[in-house]
């Protein structure tokens, strides 16, 4: 197994599009980041609350709804690439115990994801912090080590598990095209079109699906749903989970059914 | 050693591979022939393991392939030479491909060696021309130095040196004592390198046989006789039960009959031989009567 994990982490990092998704991940976060601590920073000041203090990882956790997409994209090619090219073949003569490969991906991409997500997140928060921290936003962005690491780790987490949901996904799917729909449906399209539903009970749905139980697992106050999300932090990873081990399960059905 | 025991596949109605029994064996060169949608590739796929059978077992040295722990120090195929991520470099999928088989990664380098990919593989293998790729396919195949190889179709794009190494490598690595599994639609070329042939026509195995065999039970395989009592041996040769056509002035052939009955039934007649020869049928002209049958997507006739 160590090998087959080995094998893997040397095809991610032996592709270009690895580092342009990672490229863009980190360019998406650091954008993101700013743009939503700058309306933050310029709220507050239009407040004239002048000790009014937010912690400059907020903002960061808010920009995962928007830089998620980059880690979709690099999860997705890590096998959808392969059924694009035949190449999953090649793989599979290599580690015909089907199980195996999957496991074997997986667990490259989820170091890979939360350590990009932490780094990026770092990045976001030390840009963020430097430029909220000019006069023109009034000061009152704030670094408590405490609470941004833990939102930092938080991030490299949320962005880790959305991977291997991605992963499970492209493996159940084949196609990026696919992919790319369903990914999309679960952590944007969906919960937005139920949230507008409206209805009590669509809304409870929408709050448990992917991207808000993201939030709630990051405790962001600041986002589509209007505030935070109504449910503890633990109950919102333990959603995440569900949603990428249901995703990986459906991956591993299709693998193992299918032919090569 | 390749074992099939009724293997079958079925794609919507109809039967890709139906039911498949034979054995491919160690230290020689079996040729697998047979018209496009016979039905080769899907079976080879489903020797790998990446295809699953509808009925039957495909077995490796006794074993299925997934029950092989490191599957390419055993087996090496190469099914489709351009099935590469484009943005990979031959020698990163190699490195990669040794490292998942607890292959040495100095295995690498020597297998671009013999396959003569020098620098070419440090490109992105969409780059690659079709005649390297097929060569990298091969490196990837020699890569767990193994004791069965598969090739589907090794010398499609080669240049004619290419083709007189793919020979020349397949036939060594017979002579090694490893199996050695290839399909190809080049008659010319496997009637130079197989010593088995196995051919394949509608998914249904038409023929498994030595190469010299199928060759010798061809009906265009025939003595030739040159003599200047061609008339007079045509009937002695027809009165014998010999099948007989004159198709010159001095010359006869014969099909159907031994060399040396042709001689003897001369001999018995007191007829002077200029020449006594036996003209072998070519593979492709054997083939061709096999398969006539069978052919799926033949060009339609003229007129037809
Ligand atoms: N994935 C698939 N789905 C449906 N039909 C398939 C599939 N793969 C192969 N077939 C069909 O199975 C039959 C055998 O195909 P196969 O590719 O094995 O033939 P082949 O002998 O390798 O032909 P060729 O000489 O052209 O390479 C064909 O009729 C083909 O259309
Ligand atoms: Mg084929």
């Amino acid at each position: 197994m160590r090998q087959v994990i080995g094998a893997e982490w040397a095809k991610l990092w032996s592709v270009r599009s690895t580092w342009w998704c990672l490229a863009g991940l980190t360019a998406l976060m650091v954008l993101s980041a700013l743009a939503l601590g700058g309306a933050t920073a310029t709220d507050l000041m239009r407040e004239g609350v002048r000790s009014a203090r937010f912690a400059v990882s907020e903002p960061v956790v808010s920009a995962t709804t928007f830089a998620q997409f980059a880690l979709v994209a690099l999860a997705m090619l890590v096998i959808t690439s392969e059924y694009a090219s035949g190449s999953v073949r090649s793989t599979l003569q290599a580690t015909p115990i089907r199980g195996r490969m999957l496991a074997a991906k997986a667990l490259v991409v989820l170091p890979v994801m939360f350590v990009a997500g932490v780094l990026s997140g770092a990045l976001a928060t030390a840009a963020g912090y430097v430029v909220l921290s000019l006069d023109t936003f009034g000061g009152h962005a704030a670094l408590p080590l405490g609470e941004v690491t833990l939102d930092l780790l938080r991030v490299g987490v949320f962005f880790a598990l959305v991977a291997v949901m991605t992963l499970g996904v492209g493996t159940a799917m084949r196609s990026a095209a696919g992919t790319l729909t369903v990914v999309f449906m679960l952590l944007m399209g969906l919960p937005l079109m139920l949230l507008m539903a409206g209805g009590p009970a669509a809304v409870e749905v929408s709050l448990r699906m992917p991207l808000f139980a993201g939030l709630a697992f990051m405790e962001s106050t600041d986002n589509m749903t209007g505030g935070p999300i109504p449910y503890p932090a633990g109950e919102g990873l333990a959603w995440l989970l569900v949603w990428t081990a249901a995703a990986l399960a459906a991956g591993y059905a299709v693998l193992r059914g299918r032919d090569a | 050693m390749i074992s099939l025991k009724g293997l079958s596949k079925r794609y919507g109605d109809r039967m890709a591979v139906d039911e498949l029994t034979l054995e491919v064996r160690p230290g020689a060169v079996t040729g697998f022939l047979g018209p496009n949608g016979a039905g080769k590739s899907t079976t080879m796929r489903m020797i790998l393991g990446l295809d699953r059978p509808t009925a039957g077992t495909a077995l490796i040295g006794g074993v299925p392939y997934h029950r092989i722990r490191y599957p390419l120090q055993k087996v090496g195929a190469l099914l489709d030479a351009r099935a590469l991520h484009p943005g990979r470099s031959g020698h990163a999928h190699l490195v990669a491909m040794a490292r998942s088989n607890g292959i040495a990664r100095g295995r690498v380098a020597e297998v671009l060696e013999t396959v003569g990919l020098g620098e070419a593989a440090r490109k992105r293998a969409g780059a690659l021309s079709l005649g390297m790729s097929q060569r990298l396919g091969i490196a990837c195949a020699l890569l767990g130095d193994p004791e069965v190889v598969m090739f589907d179709e090794p010398v499609n794009g080669l240049d004619p040196d290419g083709v007189r190494w793919v020979r020349h490598l397949m036939r060594s690595l017979a002579d090694e004592g490893r199996t050695v599994f290839v399909s190809s639609h080049l008659m010319s070329e496997m009637q130079l390198t197989a010593d088995h042939l196995v051919v394949l026509g509608k998914g249904r195995l038409i023929l498994d046989a030595p190469l010299a065999e199928v060759i010798a039970r061809s009906s265009l395989t025939a003595v030739v006789v040159r003599t200047p009592h061609a008339a007079d041996l045509a009937v002695r040769l027809k009165a014998g039960g010999v099948a007989v056509e004159r198709v010159g002035e001095n010359e006869l052939v014969a099909t159907g009959v031994a060399i040396e009955r042709v001689g003897d039934l001369a001999h018995e007649a007191g007829i002077r031989l200029h020449e006594l020869r036996t003209r072998e049928a070519s593979l492709e002209q054997a083939y061709q009567e096999l398969t006539a049958s069978s052919v799926e997507y033949g060009a339609q006739k003229a007129g037809v």
